[in-house]
């Protein structure tokens, strides 16, 4: 059983956490929160998604699990104005989702939660450097480092307590370095490690330029990001896997 | 078995010139298998599914380029590739210079410790490369890019090159399809002529290779088609009237429908998808359709599924030809079917517009003796016609079994005047053997070339066509005036006949009964099938098979062909006179194959 009543920019923030990484995904109903963990078919990067019941106008669910091509569900909250609300209910029978915008019916077909990709068991990463910043700020360092070269180098230096964001081009390179005051918190650690640009450049699409996000770091390890939407009551945590450092 | 001993076993099979130990080294291979040996057979070939199995990984070049670009070392791009493969002149070997493997996978974290290289099994590439072609739809292109760049990030060099050669469908190791059928023969001490039996029945590398070994001689020997797994079909030459009763004595002719190739495989019971790896389920459709490539088109012909449906009780696997039929049930050409067949979308509305029809002409599989089937693949056509005829009599072709050339060329005149291709010819007594373009079967070849004859004379039909023409007397250039080759009556519809009455009558010089002669007017274009010496007519020589092909409106007879011509053609002589029209005539008698899908063609 699953019938919920969700504003379009929250169903939306939501999608675009999750859409970034993977066009079809499991979504968990449970009776306290909509969860979605998915991993992308290269099996690089991940995204942990939890929606609060608080979040939603009206939420029931019993746990159950259901399959989405979200390629097609952002297309339908995308018919929606910000504001306006989506209902939607699960029915058990026909195994399709019956979605509702403003006079707007739509029955999108689901699927089966089996034939999508199996996420990877992922232990819980002790890693040894956090820093928190702005999405904005993050943004700019992905930006420069596009300029310049399709990998992107996360570093903490612990004497000075700098983070930095770098990129090396054939010819070009970029260095965005951030102090602990420009940061709103740093934890410095033995942290340095490359990745692919365009799955970082994904996950930014999805986060706000005024949120606050939270990295973790470590030595050729995979990078987390978590970050809050709909007012803290949804919360996502992205995972990267790292690029080798050669030499 | 990892994928990296895959890659070294690949690399000494690509090394080894010589037939025999190439052989040697896939049974080693075969043996050593394990569970793997039916992948191991089809990543041998290139393959990924079984021959049945008309999956593919649907992944271009470009997109194969653009994995490797992302997985290869820093700021490669598919341009890069490109760019070496262009220096290199081979995929495999740029792959395994581009360092791919800096990105990790976020399973190499799982165990906790110290990320390591993710090194694939055999069975988790087979996997993967199963889930691209299982991708479809929007962004489809994004995730099977993805799921390479991820594949080829957990490869060794070594590996990658043979991995990106299987992506591309391409080996490259000298293992045909003969040397797996004997490595397999000698892996597990077999009889080769069994593992070949098999192999056509299952046209399955992987599953052959696993009987052979787990269930030896008796196995393969027990090996049968399957209902839901399509052969390749079998295939026509061209050929004559001639030298089909010269070498048969008997022949089996049938219309050749200008249609397109179907096998229809029933079962009461249903038949699984490919893919499902499973016993048929209450929803699985009863009767599945695929082209002469294996591909389904079950979805695409809905009337056909239909029609099988309410008439087929037992499991069966039919050969046919499905034809595009107009309102008063005449043939359509070619292009109508097509616009039918291998369609996804609007198929009800495509259903209103162009009409389909199943002409059944062979049966491979009747399990009406209450078993899953028996396979009437060694049985002579004239049987296995006979099976068709029972189970599908609505549906079966009609068969003219005949030693006479005249019954033969009635047969094809009926055929053409009916708005026909043309006919087909069948060794009566000869076995289906799929994918083979043998003998045994043969289209009648259509005609080489075409000559501009001169109409002399005519006999006035009969019955209903008393005031019409119906044979034409043809002549060519002598000479001394114009001599006669034969006559032709074959390729006239209707419709035509009284058009070229109209366009001959004024001509008319004299009239003897039947018979009326004209004044050399009027050019025919016919084509043949061949010249033989002949005393009938003037000319010392008889076009065989000679069919009406056009009014040649543009030629006075002064223009037309020559004895000189004809002699020369008739000794098979270069043809330096041949007219640019000829090749019209040959263009018409090429085959569909190149139609999408090589829907086409007995």
């Amino acid at each position: 059983m699953f019938k919920a009543i969700v504003s379009a920019s929250t169903l939306r923030d939501s999608l675009d956490a999750v859409s970034v990484l993977v066009d079809e995904c499991k979504i968990r109903l449970n009776e306290e929160e909509l969860s979605i963990r998915a991993v992308d078919p290269a099996n690089v990067g991940m995204v942990d998604l939890t929606l609060e019941a608080a979040a939603f106008e009206s939420y029931e669910a019993d746990g159950g699990v259901i399959g989405v091509n979200l390629t097609r569900l952002e297309e339908v909250a995308g018919m929606a104005n910000a504001d306006d609300l989506i209902h939607l209910e699960l029915d058990e029978e026909t195994r399709k989702l019956h979605i509702e915008v403003e006079g707007l019916s739509y029955t999108l077909a689901l699927i089966d939660p089996d034939s999508i990709r199996k996420e990877p068991d992922i232990p819980d990463l002790d890693l040894p450097a956090e820093i928190t910043l702005e999405g904005a700020q993050l943004n700019r360092g992905i930006t420069a480092a596009d300029m310049v070269s399709d990998h992107i180098r996360l570093r903490v230096d612990e004497t000075d307590e700098t983070f930095h964001i770098e990129a090396e081009g054939d010819t070009d390179d970029v260095d965005l370095q951030l102090e602990s005051e420009d940061l709103i918190a740093l934890t410095a650690g033995p942290a340095d490690s490359l990745f692919s640009l365009d799955y970082l450049k994904d996950m930014n699409k999805a986060i706000a330029s005024d949120a606050e996000v939270r990295v973790e770091l470590g030595e050729e390890f995979p990078v987390k990001l978590h970050y809050e939407f709909a007012e803290g009551l949804g919360t996502v945590t992205f995972m990267l896997a790292p690029r080798i450092q050669s030499e | 078995m990892q994928f990296a001993a895959f890659a070294d076993r690949a690399a000494e099979l690509e090394a080894e010139p010589a037939d025999l130990e190439t052989v040697a080294l896939v049974a080693d291979l075969l043996r050593d298998a394990g569970d793997d040996i039916g992948t191991v057979a089809r990543f041998l070939q290139g393959r990924v599914f079984p021959g049945w199995d008309a999956r593919t990984l649907d992944v271009g070049p470009a997109l194969c380029y653009e994995a490797l670009a992302k997985a290869a070392g820093t700021n490669v791009t598919a341009d890069d590739v490109e760019e070496r493969l262009a220096d290199e002149g081979e995929i495999g070997t740029v792959a395994a210079n581009l360092d791919l493997g800096g990105q990790q996978g976020l399973g190499a974290f799982a165990a906790g410790g110290d990320a390591g290289r993710d090194d694939p099994t055999l069975a988790e590439v087979d996997d993967e490369l199963r889930a691209v072609a299982a991708t479809e739809g929007d962004g489809s292109e994004d995730t099977k890019l993805a799921t390479l760049f991820g594949l080829f990030s957990r490869v060794s060099d070594a590996e990658a090159r043979y991995l990106v050669r299987l992506v591309l469908g391409e080996m490259r190791l000298g293992v045909g399809e003969g040397t797996v059928r004997d490595a397999i023969a000698e892996a597990f001490d077999v009889d080769p002529a069994l593992v070949a039996d098999a192999l056509q029945v299952s046209n399955d590398y992987g599953r052959v290779a696993r009987i052979a070994r787990d269930e030896g001689e008796d196995g393969l020997r027990e090996t049968s088609l399957t209902v839901g797994r399509p052969v390749q079909s079998m295939l026509a030459q061209a050929g004559t009237v001639t030298g089909a009763l010269e070498s048969w004595d008997e022949v089996a002719a049938e219309i050749k429908f200008d249609g397109a190739r179907v096998q229809l495989h029933h079962h009461p019971d249903g038949i699984a998808p490919p893919d499902a790896d499973r016993e048929p389920a209450p929803d699985d459709p009863t009767v599945r359709l695929y082209s002469r490539n294996t591909s389904e088109v079950t979805d695409a012909l809905p009337e056909i599924r239909e029609f099988a449906e309410e008439r087929l009780d037992a499991p069966a696997i039919l050969d046919g030809e499905v034809v595009a039929v107009d309102d008063d049930g005449g043939p359509l050409p070619f292009q109508e079917v097509l616009r039918r067949f291998r369609r996804k979308h609007d198929v009800d509305r495509m259903r209103e517009e162009v009409e389909l029809e199943l002409h059944a002409f062979d049966c491979l599989l009747d399990g009406r003796d209450g078993t899953a089937g028996t396979d009437l693949l060694d049985e002579p056509f004239r049987e296995r016609h006979g099976h068709l005829a029972d189970l599908l009599p609505e549906a079966a072709s009609e068969v003219l079994y005949s030693d006479a050339a005249e019954a033969i060329e009635a047969f094809e005149q009926e055929a053409l005047s009916a708005g026909h291709e043309g006919i087909m010819l069948k060794r009566p007594d000869s076995a289906y053997t799929p994918g083979d373009r043998g003998q045994d079967w043969l289209k009648r070849k259509p005609d080489v070339e075409t000559l501009d004859c001169v109409v002399t004379g005519a006999e006035w039909g009969e019955g209903r066509r008393a005031n019409e023409f119906g044979t034409f007397l043809l002549a060519v250039g002598g000479d001394d005036g114009y001599e006669t080759v034969g006559k032709v009556a074959t390729g006239i519809t209707d419709e035509r006949l009284a058009e070229l009455t109209d366009l001959l009558e004024p001509h008319v010089v004299s009239e003897d009964g039947q018979t009326v002669e004209f004044r050399p007017e009027v050019v025919f274009e016919v084509g043949y099938e061949e010249i033989q010496a002949s005393p009938t007519y003037g000319a010392g020589y008889a076009l065989r098979f000679p069919r009406f092909v056009e009014v040649r409106q543009d030629k006075d007879p002064e223009d037309a062909d020559t004895v000189e011509r004809v002699e020369r053609l008739a000794n098979g002589g270069v043809d330096d006179g041949a007219d640019a029209d000829a090749d019209d005539a040959a263009a018409d008698g090429a085959d569909h194959g190149e139609a999408p899908d090589s829907a086409a063609e007995n």
